[in-house]
């Protein structure tokens, strides 16, 4: 899908306000040892209405604007993220995105996949110090935290990236067709369906 | 409508093209200078973001207090209960102190003690505001308003008015990141006072309320509840700790003592409240003729 240039500027205005608000505020503010993430909910929503394309894009961004603004390892957050946004997107194009409850699996996974795959990242850095479990209770608040908060923010991101909605991203509905019903092994070679 | 094998190809080549950007950018990022261009690029953009970080974090203080002052209403009956045995322990200390107190006054008289530079004595503090922290659940680093305007230096040790809280690892003009001791790279070399036990404070990853003072030789006597502070170690070899002797640390509450190991190992409580600071204070080289002050926040 190709974004418009409008599109384009709301996703990289919500991945810009995400990414401060999340820094300046969000951060700050720790509950039951630990914190809520706005950055991957912010992703995981774009990818959700706009594909995986978008989602991409979107990850790729959010990482390295949070990796130049807090002086992390550039290009380990946008690592994580694009993967992360790409994952979700895919997720959107292939299943039904219908169901209301569904930013909240999404969210949840997006919190945790960028969690578990930032700390491998980390871990790959050969870090000498111990590890404490409570990094476990960090992650396992923030993914609680992150689904609790993903309806209103899914509902925000939505309702300034229109042009998203508008060019057909998510309707509401099942795009496509479903899959077809073809002889077994005909869809290896392209004959059954996707 | 089902994507074309174009449209796929397309897909796949952006998505490999991120993945490979991100990973060019990790490469080059580890292996340059810290001058190097990538890390320039890192500070142009934190004072770029600086004031919004600064309006955000000062616009949103109020709902940030709001959801504090929950947590820390839970907290007090427990926190009430502490602070009164240490109100009473503290009472007995300060009593002996006074005497104490008493009698090296007297004695500095008769021995010319040449004092070295040891905290605060030496540094000049900078109060800073917290304007931004890394969302991750490493509690790795914060960011604050202040830089080398205000004589803000890399390696610079950074402590709240309860203790030490870090070094300063990146600095621009009017922002400087600060790595914290509860970050996976850091070490401080302490001391368990009054023993003088002697080791090195290291993280424990994902939980800034543990920290442990490794490489304690076995035989050093250590209790719950003694004082661990920087021992701001010189050698010969010009080898000087970064940090000046004497800060806080925190309170030793568990010691590990295994029958296999070699040394035992020290949990600390540290004094820094790591996880909600608002206020930090760097202690920059004091220019000649400045007055060192003693931290007050």
């Amino acid at each position: 899908m190709k974004l418009s240039r409008s599109a384009a500027l709301r996703v990289g205005l919500i991945v810009l306000v995400a990414v401060l608000v999340q820094v300046s505020v969000v951060a700050q503010v720790p509950i039951l040892g630990g914190r809520a993430n706005l950055i991957p909910v912010a992703v995981g929503a774009l990818a959700l209405l706009g594909g995986s394309l978008t989602g991409a894009a979107a990850g790729f961004v959010a990482g390295l604007l949070l990796d130049l603004a807090m002086g992390m390892s550039l290009g380990g957050s946008s690592l994580v993220l694009t993967s992360v946004g790409y994952a979700i997107g895919r997720f959107a194009e292939l299943r039904d995105v219908s169901h209301g409850l569904l930013p909240i699996a999404v969210a949840a996974a997006a919190t945790l996949g960028y969690d578990v795959a930032y700390g491998a990242m980390t871990f790959m850095q050969d870090i000498e110090a111990t590890v404490s479990v409570l990094v476990l209770r960090g992650m396992l608040v923030g993914v609680l935290l992150n689904a609790l908060i993903a309806l209103p923010v899914f509902a925000l991101v939505r309702r300034i990236a229109r042009p998203l909605v508008a060019e057909g991203r998510f309707d509401g509905r099942r795009r496509g067709r479903p899959r077809e019903a073809g002889p077994i092994g005909l869809r290896g070679l392209g004959l059954g369906g996707r | 409508m089902y994507p074309d094998r174009k449209t796929i190809r397309r897909r796949r080549a952006i998505f490999g093209a991120l993945v490979a950007t991100s990973l060019a950018l990790l490469t080059v990022w580890f292996g340059e200078p810290a001058g190097g261009a990538l890390h320039a690029l890192q500070r142009g953009a934190q004072e770029a973001f600086s004031p919004i970080q600064t309006g955000a974090s000062r616009a949103l203080k109020p709902f940030r207090d709001a959801i504090a002052w929950t947590g820390d209403t839970l907290s007090a009956k427990g926190e009430n209960d502490r602070l009164s045995d240490e109100v009473g322990r503290l009472r007995q200390e300060l009593a002996a102190t006074q005497t104490a107190r008493r009698d090296v006054e007297q004695l500095q008289g008769f021995v010319d003690i040449a004092r070295e530079g040891s905290f605060p004595q030496g540094t000049e503090p900078v109060t800073a505001r917290v304007i931004a922290r890394s969302p991750t659940v490493w509690w790795s680093s914060v960011q604050i308003n202040k830089g080398t305007g205000d004589g803000i230096e890399v390696d610079q040790p950074v402590i709240t008015g309860d203790g030490l809280a870090g070094k300063v690892t990146s600095v621009t003009s009017g922002t400087a990141t600060i790595t914290l001791i509860a970050d996976e790279r850091s070490s401080v070399s302490a001391q368990v006072m009054p023993a003088g036990a002697d080791g090195i404070v290291r993280p424990k990853v994902g939980n800034p309320d543990d920290l442990l003072l490794d490489f304690v030789e076995k035989g050093s006597r250590i209790r719950t509840g003694q004082t661990v502070v920087t021992s701001g170690f010189s050698s010969s070899r010009g080898l000087d700790s970064l940090f000046p002797r004497g800060v806080p640390v925190g309170r030793v509450k568990k010691i590990d003592r295994s029958e296999l190991d070699i040394y035992q190992t020290v949990h600390i409580e540290p004094f820094a409240e790591l996880k909600r600071m608002d206020f930090v204070q760097v202690l920059t080289a004091a220019q000649p003729g400045a007055r060192a002050e003693v931290p007050s926040q």
